[in-house]
């Protein structure tokens, strides 16, 4: 089908587009002296892993027992020799329409970000090189892998009939990436942001946002591209993807609107950098559930992570894990939220399969499965991939450098020179 | 249902949402570097409040059509499906979709729509309003004026040769023709803006020159942005990748292109200098003025629109400097000239039916009744909703805020902390 073709395409350039986004919506809200440091977190996974996707990554994630080349235990963790270097896509005469090449790109875009949304827990003090290194073993030991979990299926009359076992013999529902993608960079965030400890001074109010617009631009891009990653986890543009499309936009504005009125109660005053945030939740939530809630209950789902996020981005101060960028409070939150409303209130073509509507926790316990397995292997294989490398070659810079900026000592830049008037603060 | 059509038109909402954060870049350069913030957010809260409004019963009025069991209303005019409310109706057709493509991936086309037209009113009130009070206005003024209007405009069913034979008064009765949005969204939000500019009255200091934008590379970018979405917004109201869609795309190249130029000559002309604002402020001109008549003119025509109307607001920006209301960032000048000028360019020029090829002027007054009747009716209802909020809340912040810059008072924010970390 040419069709599906050119809308994974689109969709995957839409989702590769969140990528920078993701650096500017992080940039913005670092010091002026750690913005250069922060984009290139996002900017080096998008090098990294896309190498890293074509020449092995696509090979784990979507490998299946049964075919001649197959090594490794089907459904948990194998490869597919044949797809190295996607060598068995190119040229494969089933494949003339390229639809699946351009699945392999549209996938590809998902391992990128998630290993970029990480980074947001480790703001202001890591090392460019070993948070590479942590990059592309995350990928290699934990995406990949639980990418073929989850995103890797066959379906036979709307019926799962292989795949990955949480997919397949768990039966998580999961359209576009609420456990593998948010879930799974939200426990990693969390490990490494205990491996690497807090920033100096790090207390609430103390980290005021260097460029709220910056922020709000990469806050646009990511929504304008979530709509690439949620309608276009359907494949084919048809009514679901469409439901997908309208849901994205009715969780994001939803959540918009909560976390803001959220902070206009409990804080005084509804701020940008919140409204952005609130965005991003509702994105998040509507992940996983996209494709299986009506607008209104996406709409609710909005509303819900709205103000749970905008009070879990304060338990950091409490519990004292310096996630500088609110990847947990956001990411984590809001992807286990999102994933177990689907055992609320989700349905399938009309059906209903959540506790409220058959009165059976059976979906909802298995949504529970996904989001406990998919976090506790996320948590505990980042924090000894950090806990290695902060043993090794060290993850966090030194306090000196930490408090000069590391954009200066790590990458030789500066954002912005000190002629540009906005250093003074008297605008 | 047909996959291509689908993908277009959920592309091109994907494309149109975009607008929204590029306007509020846009806006947001033009300001002072204290008030950058609420300017976004004025974008930014329309853009979560509309979204809200759209899904609940935006779309159910917008789009209701009279004879229908759920509808409720006068046809043509105002009313609401039922039915359509939370968009039940529609998500029991994307199951099986009945049309070219589902009712769903429309709902979420024409809701960006919504979105972006709420917004485009607050650079008429910069650096001066209440956030909450904004939001107040912008969900009573879209449940009011724009739900309504839209489906005078939009809502229209054509018959087997291509006539409309049903929908909203102006396009079925009256017969205008507004391909994506003229008089629905330019002429709707600039007559909405001149009301509420009215209504707040001048900043202190306003005068020519003194307001300064302070970060002229985030208005540039926000053009850019506009720019790329708009080919979503012209190309994709014609709901299917065809020939008329990619006429509408490559007019809505032709006429910004040479809007921009006209409009940096007459600054050349007038100032000396032609100035990057100005070019971005002619884009955008010539994007609003081919907005109407994107579908209707040939790529030459649609270049003379360009030029015509990047002179003519060029011009119309300075006239509120000669009759003192403080429409900011010209949101008159720019969104009601120019959707004025698109929206008769096509009684005079449209390709079949323009006064100047022989078709009589018909058109011409079909399109000026389109014009006019939502002019009047924003405008007074704007002012309307306007007073009202600025009677009781207030619509307008204490002088002393104003003065000192609304983003610490209203949203606890500073833009830029560049010297925060230093000493």
């Amino acid at each position: 089908m040419n069709d599906s073709t050119m809308f994974l395409i689109f969709c995957g350039a839409l989702v590769l587009f969140m990528t920078p986004g993701l650096a500017f919506f992080y940039g913005g809200l670092v010091r002026a002296s750690s913005v250069v440091s922060m984009m290139m977190m996002s900017f080096g996974s998008i090098g990294l892993i896309s190498i890293l996707w074509m020449i092995y990554g696509y090979a784990v994630s979507f490998s299946n027992a049964g075919t001649g080349n197959f090594v490794g235990i089907d459904g948990i963790i194998g490869i597919d020799l044949n797809q190295i270097g996607l060598s068995g896509l190119v040229g494969d005469p089933a494949n003339t329409d390229g639809s699946q090449l351009a699945f392999a790109g549209f996938q590809g875009t998902f391992a990128i970000i998630t290993v970029a949304l990480i980074s947001g827990a480790i703001a202001d003090r890591a090392k460019f090189g070993s948070w590479m290194v942590f990059a592309g073993l995350w990928a290699t030991l934990v995406y990949f892998p639980v990418a073929s979990w989850v995103f890797n299926f066959t379906s036979k009359d709307g019926v799962v009939v292989d795949g990955g076992w949480l997919v397949k013999d768990i039966g998580l529902l999961d359209f576009a990436g609420g456990t593998v993608v948010e879930i799974a960079s939200g426990a990693s965030a969390l490990a490494l942001a205990l491996v690497l400890g807090k920033r100096f001074g790090f207390r609430k109010g103390m980290h005021a946002p260097h460029n709220v617009p910056l922020t709000l631009i990469g806050a646009g891009i990511l929504w304008f591209g979530w709509f690439g990653f949620n309608a276009g986890s359907e494949l084919v543009a048809d009514g679901t993807a469409s439901l997908a499309f309208v849901n994205t936009l009715a969780a994001g504005v939803g959540g918009l609107i909560a976390w803001a009125s959220y902070e206009k109660l409990a804080h005084g005053k509804p701020t940008a950098v919140g409204a952005a945030s609130g965005a991003v939740s509702g994105m998040v939530a509507i992940t996983p559930s996209c494709g299986f809630l009506s607008p209104i209950w996406s709409l609710v789902l909005g509303l819900i992570v709205g103000v749970i996020c905008g009070s879990a981005v304060e338990w950091k101060f409490f519990l004292g894990y310096d996630d500088s960028l609110d990847v947990v409070g956001i990411h984590l939150v809001g992807g286990i939220i999102g994933t177990l409303f689907i055992g609320l209130v989700g349905q399938i073509g009309g059906v209903g399969v959540g506790l409220l509507q058959t009165g059976s926790a059976a979906q909802l316990g298995k949504q529970a499965i996904g989001v406990v397995v998919v976090g506790l292997y996320a948590f505990i294989a980042s924090y000894i991939l950090g806990w290695l490398i902060q043993k090794t070659i060290g993850f966090r810079v030194k306090s000196t450098d930490e408090i000069a900026g590391v954009d200066l000592v790590m990458h030789g830049e500066s954002a912005y020179s000190k002629s540009d008037p906005r250093w003074s603060r008297s605008n | 249902m047909d996959q291509g059509n689908t993908a277009f038109v959920l592309i091109s909402a994907a494309l149109v949402l975009l607008m929204t954060p590029g306007l509020a870049f846009f806006y947001g350069g033009m300001v002072r570097a204290k008030s950058v913030v609420s300017m976004m957010m004025l974008s930014f809260g329309s853009l979560g409040l509309i979204g809200v409004l759209w899904v609940l019963y935006g779309y159910a009025i917008a789009f209701s059509n009279g004879g229908t069991k759920d509808f409720v209303g006068i046809d043509g005019w105002f009313g609401i499906d039922l039915s359509y409310i939370g968009l039940g109706a529609q998500v029991a057709d994307a199951a099986d979709p009945s049309g070219a493509y589902p009712t769903l991936a429309f709902v979420a086309f024409q809701a960006t729509f919504a979105i972006i037209t709420v917004a485009l009113i607050s650079g008429a009130i910069a650096d001066r309003a209440k956030f909450g009070a904004w939001m107040v206005f912008a969900g009573v003024w879209a449940t009011v004026v724009y739900f309504p209007v839209a489906n005078w405009v939009f809502n229209f069913t054509l018959g087997e040769d291509g006539s409309v034979v049903d929908g909203g008064w102006i396009v079925n009765d009256i017969g205008a023709i507004d391909f994506a949005g003229g008089t629905a969204v330019h002429i709707n939000a600039g007559a909405a803006g001149l009301a509420l500019a009215i209504v707040l009255g001048k900043r202190f200091g306003f005068s020519k020159g003194i307001m300064q934008p302070h970060n002229v590379p985030l208005t540039l970018l926000g053009t850019a942005l506009l720019w790329f979405g708009w080919f979503g917004f012209n190309a994709g109201s014609e709901v299917a990748a065809d020939g008329i869609a990619s006429l509408a795309f490559i007019n809505t190249m032709a006429a910004p292109s040479a809007a921009m130029l006209g409009w940096i000559f007459i600054e050349k002309l007038k100032h000396g200098k032609a100035t990057s604002i100005g070019a971005a402020s002619g884009a955008v001109a010539g994007l609003v003025a081919i907005t109407p008549a994107c579908a209707s003119l040939t790529p030459l025509w649609a270049m003379v629109l360009g030029l015509v109307a990047g002179i003519l607001c060029a011009l119309a920006v300075d006239l509120k400097f000669a009759f003192g209301f403080d429409d900011s960032l010209d949101v008159v000048g720019i969104h009601l000239v120019g959707g004025i000028v698109g929206t008769l360019f096509i009684g005079l020029f449209g390709t079949g039916v323009g006064a100047a090829f022989g078709f009589g002027w018909d058109q011409f007054i079909a399109q000026a009744i389109g014009a006019f009747s939502v002019l009047a009716y924003s405008f007074i209802a704007s002012l309307l909703i306007g007073l009202a909020i600025e009677k009781t809340v207030g619509f307008r912040v204490k002088a002393e805020d104003e003065i000192a810059g609304i983003d610490t008072v209203v949203h606890g924010e500073e833009a830029y902390a560049f010297g925060a970390d230093r000493g």
